[in-house]
């Protein structure tokens, strides 16, 4: 509970972590558009190359980004099961009872996991080469142009990051200090959903307490949202920004071609 | 740059019922002059919070006014005005910071003032350097140490370039190295010509201040120099306010007829005291060198208590050790090769720094951790670990009951106790804690800060443990409250064996029959009070204190090495310095 890792940031030095957080967005963003028109085996190939070559780059350990994944890897092998099994065909290889496996049906399901693979490995890098801190700055200046309140949703999102380790903490505590009094966590769904009580009662009543504190402090700091507040470091776009941006798009566009060979 | 004219507030009532609140604060009138190191005291409830959030303008008086820097504060158009001249830091370090790295946070406060990216950069590294945490600057707050969280926010409010900087309580949740750390970074802020309001109920940090106000019942009752205000210790005691060690003892000695000089506030001014200096170098001529006073001939009355160890074992842990995260690469062992007993009708003292495996030996003494290594005697099973309560830090956070009898009755429950036997235990908790009977069917937030420590407390007593381990139960409260926990410690000893973890070296001299002193996960030291506080120099080493008074006696020990080394008490230090005074004179 304590050694809760958030986002799962690997810090290191590369370009790529160095890179404008919104470009960062805004190609993710883009990627996982095309995928979704790419069904075309050459299509995920190629996307799958470009992949590779960003993970290379970005210097995450293989490992690392895969442990990450392991239960949604679980959740897409459920879903190519349920392809294989539900998808109705010509060419049927295999049925028992209303199950009939088809080649068009393991074709389908090889190519979706694919894709879903690809998508979730991608939109990951952006949270293993960016801090939440420049995550949080650029999903704000994206939002900017937008109706949508971007000061608030990105002071929201500081403010999370920024409590959860201690509330982890403090649950760890509570949890603790119930146990001593006897309290067991185990049992059937019921008894564990009301052994939960004496948990969840003390963390609201401090979560509460903690929250008011925190925005008084925050007035007494002169906080009074977005407006006329200036930030300590301010998104700039270099060069190479622009660069990795355009090639993104590129990229992104030779892969939307690829439905057309 | 501090004017209060007839101020007074009253609380908005929390229930419509309640409807007649007392003022928190009435008719308050006070200047503060620039550049000014102020300290206001007071027990809880003496309206000294209050008094800060209107120089803040976190709050606006109901009537009378307040004036910074000769802003009102009851203008709205002048309130980020006045923010930003009077800064603000409060109690709890961990509610108030923002964001997610220690520049950033540092960097919030200008950002809300709208200045230039470089300025508030430039504002960032002087306030990071003001408080010393320059290198700091990446790290995330919630991986900091309490005082360095508070000096975080200190340098948050430093960065705005504020004259005036408030702190409400900030060292009470510290231990005292961290502590120590926030009081140095307040006097040298003050240094610098910024005006500090220090709000606290430690006497011994208020005496630091030039001026010392001391509220009580939303009035100024005393207003003065540490000189003035200390002068009159009778007052203090009644206003709920105890006196700082080095007055205390030169109060006693005056009694006994040694004429120390009226201006005494610290140990360094006592010690240098001449006619304290001119009674301990006389006694030194009196005894010839190398031949020790003992302390029974100087006819000091030895502290009574009860003799350590002998009764019954209740439970001893045997050479034991704690790894956490066994295998990987995250393996740090807590504690290693850990032997002790507790014996019935002892309180046993654990001290040690933060991180020194306190909180994991308690642990495994009601078998919330089981030893990667080692022995505990008896067993631990779930029968007999409920021989053993443990009454973690800040025990009221963990009540979530409807009332305070049923919270009390979640532990004996889950024991299996049931009707009058339940009931019993019930009430004998509660009555031995002292929450009067009216009390029993409110809601436990309802009550006050000392009343629900004592409930969360009484949950634990509720279950009849032989032994109760009480992780810092003073931990946070006023001079009031500790008193009547500490009260409670002593009363309850005579039914089980107490093992007391605490930051308050005071707390362990007076209550404790044995210490243990936790150092990097062993035992560094064991014995009575007296053997381990007589090795001041390894305590220190080990970044511990020793009790104030033990300090004092230990430096005139080095002008007379006669002088025992190992006094505890008051009274004590004042009945050998007075015996060595007749034997010279």
């Amino acid at each position: 509970m304590s050694r809760i890792t958030l986002g799962q940031y690997y810090p290191a030095n590369t370009l790529l972590h160095r890179l404008d957080p919104r470009v960062k967005l805004l190609a993710v963003v883009v990627f996982v558009t095309t995928l979704l028109f790419v069904s075309q085996w050459l299509g995920l190939a190629i996307a799958a190359v470009g992949l590779s070559l960003t993970i290379y780059f970005s210097r995450v350990p293989l490992g690392f980004l895969f442990r990450g994944l392991r239960m949604i890897f679980f959740v897409v092998g459920f879903a190519m099961l349920l392809n294989i099994f539900l998808t109705p065909g010509e060419n049927v290889l295999f049925s028992i009872g209303f199950i009939h496996i088809t080649t068009e049906g393991i074709y389908r399901a090889f190519l979706m996991a694919s894709r879903l693979v690809l998508l979730v490995v991608g939109s990951s890098l952006l949270t293993l080469t960016t801090s939440p801190i420049k995550l949080t700055d650029g999903i704000e200046a994206l939002l900017r142009p937008t109706p949508l309140p971007a000061h608030d949703i990105a002071i929201m999102m500081t403010i999370a990051l920024r409590m959860i380790p201690t509330l982890a903490e403090e649950t760890d505590k509570i949890m603790k200090a119930q146990k001593a009094r006897g309290a067991d966590f185990g049992g059937g769904p019921i008894k564990r959903v009301r052994a939960f009580l004496p948990i969840m009662v003390p963390l609201f009543v401090s979560a509460f307490k903690r929250a008011d504190e925190l925005a008084t402090a925050m007035e007494a700091r002169c906080y009074r949202g977005g407006e006329g507040r200036t930030k300590l470091s301010p998104l700039r776009m270099q060069p190479t920004d622009w660069a990795v941006l355009v090639i993104a798009v590129v990229f992104c566009a030779g892969l939307l071609l690829t439905r057309f060979v | 740059m501090i004017t209060a004219e007839k101020l007074s507030y009253t609380y908005p009532p929390t229930e419509p019922r309640d409807a007649a609140t007392p003022p928190a604060l009435f008719g308050v009138d006070l200047a503060i002059a620039q550049g000014a190191y102020v300290a206001i005291v007071g027990h809880n409830g003496s309206g000294k919070s209050t008094l800060a959030r209107h120089m803040n303008a976190l709050l606006a008086p109901t009537s009378g006014t307040m004036y910074i820097d000769g802003k009102n504060t009851a203008d709205t158009h002048l309130l980020w005005e006045i923010r930003k001249t009077a800064g603000m830091v409060f109690q709890n370090p961990d509610n108030q910071l923002v964001a997610t790295s220690v520049e950033e946070d540092v960097a919030f406060g200008p950002e809300n003032l709208g200045l230039p990216s470089e300025e508030i950069r430039t504002r960032l590294n002087d306030a990071l350097a003001a408080v010393g945490l320059s290198d700091f600057a990446q790290h995330a707050p919630s991986r900091l140490s309490g005082g360095q969280k508070q000096r975080v926010a200190i340098a948050g409010v430093f960065a705005m370039q504020p004259q005036i900087l408030i702190l409400d309580e900030p060292t009470a949740m510290l231990d005292p190295a961290g502590r120590r750390e926030v009081m140095q970074t307040i006097a040298a802020l003050n240094r610098t010509g910024i005006t500090v309001v220090l709000i606290t109920h430690f006497v011994e940090e208020a005496a630091t201040a030039d001026r010392i106000i001391v509220m009580h019942k939303g009035q100024v009752t005393m207003d003065g120099s540490a000189l003035e205000i200390f002068a009159q210790p009778q007052k203090l005691v009644e206003l709920g306010l105890a006196l700082p060690t080095p007055i205390a003892l030169a109060e006693l000695l005056r009694k006994h007829g040694i004429a120390i000089a009226p201006n005494i506030i610290t140990a360094a001014d006592l010690l240098a005291d001449t006619t304290l200096q001119l009674v301990i170098t006389a006694g030194q001529i009196q005894n010839p060198v190398g031949c020790k006073l003992q302390p029974t001939e100087i006819s000091a009355p030895v502290r009574q208590y009860a003799p350590a160890n002998t009764g019954n074992a209740l439970l001893e842990l045997r050479n034991i050790s704690h790894t956490y995260n066994r295998g990987t690469t995250f393996e740090i062992t807590a504690i290693r090769d850990v032997s002790l007993t507790v014996h019935t009708g002892e309180i046993l003292g654990i001290i040690g720094h933060t991180g020194s495996g306190k909180s994991t030996l308690i642990q495994h003494l009601n078998g919330l951790l089981t030893p990667t290594l080692g022995q505990i005697i008896p067993p631990l099973d779930a029968k007999t670990r409920r021989n053993v309560g443990l009454v973690f830090q800040y025990p009221e956070h963990q009540l979530f009951e409807s009332t305070v009898y049923r919270d009390v009755a979640f532990g004996p429950t889950k024991m299996g106790l049931q009707g009058d036997a339940l009931d019993t235990a019930i009430r004998h908790a509660l009555t031995l804690v002292g929450l009067p009977d009216d009390t029993w069917e409110r809601s436990p937030f309802a009550l006050s800060g000392g009343q629900k420590r004592r409930a969360a407390i009484a949950g634990v007593l509720a279950m009849q443990p032989q032994i109760l381990i009480l992780d810092e139960p003073t931990a946070g409260l006023d001079p009031a409250g500790c008193k009547e926990i500490l009260d409670l410690i002593a009363a309850m000893r005579h039914e089980r064996a107490i093992v007391l973890v605490s930051h308050s070296m005071d707390e362990i001299a007076r209550l404790c029959d044995s210490v243990v002193v936790m150092n990097h996960g062993e035992i560094a030291l064991q014995g009575s009070p007296r053997e381990v506080f007589a090795q001041q120099k390894q305590l220190e080493n080990m970044g511990l204190d020793v009790p104030q008074i033990t300090h004092i006696m230990s430096r005139l020990a080095e002008i007379n090495p006669a002088l025992p080394t190992d006094v505890l008490s008051l009274t004590e230090a004042a009945n050998i310095i007075a015996g060595i005074s007749e034997v010279s004179s």
